[in-house]
């Protein structure tokens, strides 16, 4: 799977697809992530950027590099600002937050694992070599 | 590090629902049935349909015409809408209609989120009970922009919904 093939696949799903980010927005993001000691993108997210940049279905939305406003609803965070509050938390230690649902959060980090996280604790309820598929979990999940 | 009442308090306040009821519960894990995702599922489409008695609170939240309808028919979800436990399952909680409540994603699910995690590990965990079905902070209540979607308006819609369904 691509990332244009995740999109499609996330579309057929009803998912909202927000307006691509510009290369320097995500280079913005990264330094940001980095400054904070959180997880860079891995290549998968700066390619997904390239073609959209926050996703939402249902509940569940992955974070674009930056903040989406749409109309009068409160706009979507970044990721670095979503990182930003979680600062100093120990259960994220290296790890970047890029998603939520109602029930999970969703993280990745600096080695190309991505995470299920318990969103009462971030206790890690499962880990991901594939990316799309957690993104998958945390769309889907949230789907009503 | 434990919170006594007054320190929940003001961090709910910081983050920005000054007037969301609290409630201390002492977590210990339950085993949780394999089939809950789908018990789950169906119990959020049930509360959902069950908001034709939440009529002012939905007016509240300034919901579109289509959104409105959608929501009360079980149709869809509008965006930055979530439904949360009172008492999450792991916890004790039961899947059953008290035990849920509806608020908008951003700010408010999420900052609830953080709240929580920032509690993880105490022996006793201040947890989010809103008093109603939908908690929307006092300080939206301030109406709507008129319209379609004023509270008479989606008070008859729902009304007739309610009727449709034998439920007055």
């Amino acid at each position: 799977m691509n990332s244009n093939e995740f999109l499609s696949l996330m579309k057929s799903h009803g998912a909202t697809v927000y307006p691509a980010t510009a290369a320097r927005d995500i280079t913005l993001a990264n330094n940001a992530l980095q400054t904070r000691r959180c997880a860079m993108f891995p290549a998968i997210f700066t390619d997904l950027y390239k073609s959209a940049s926050a996703i939402n279905l249902g509940n569940g939305y992955i974070f674009g590099p930056v903040e989406c406003v749409r109309g009068t609803r409160f706009p979507i965070p970044s990721v670095v600002e979503i990182n930003l509050e979680m600062v100093g938390n120990n259960a994220l230690h290296g790890k970047t937050i890029f998603g939520r649902n109602d029930l999970f959060w969703f993280a990745f980090d600096a080695f190309g694992t991505f995470y299920m996280l318990d969103n009462l604790n971030l206790r890690i309820l499962r880990k991901y070599d594939d990316p799309y598929r957690a993104m998958s979990d945390c769309l889907i999940a949230g789907k009503f | 590090m434990q919170m006594n009442e007054s320190v929940a308090e003001k961090r709910i306040a910081d983050l920005g629902m000054d007037d969301l009821p609290l409630v201390q519960i002492r977590p210990v894990s339950q085993p949780v049935p394999s089939d809950w995702f789908r018990k789950y599922h169906d119990l959020v489409h049930e509360f959902v349909q069950s908001l034709t008695d939440s009529i002012q609170e939905l007016a509240f939240m300034n919901l579109p015409q289509d959104d409105f309808m959608d929501l009360i028919m079980g149709r869809r979800m509008p965006e930055n809408l979530s439904v949360r436990f009172r008492t999450p399952l792991v916890w004790g909680g039961k899947l059953e209609l008290d035990n849920l409540f509806m608020c908008m994603t951003f700010p408010h699910s999420h900052n609830m989120d953080r709240f929580i995690i920032e509690q993880s590990g105490n022996d006793a965990i201040w947890m989010p009970n809103p008093a109603k079905k939908i908690y929307l902070p006092a300080h939206m209540m301030n109406g709507g922009d008129g319209g379609n979607a004023t509270s008479d308006r989606l008070s008859q819609i729902a009304a007739q919904i309610a009727a449709s369904r034998g439920m007055e």
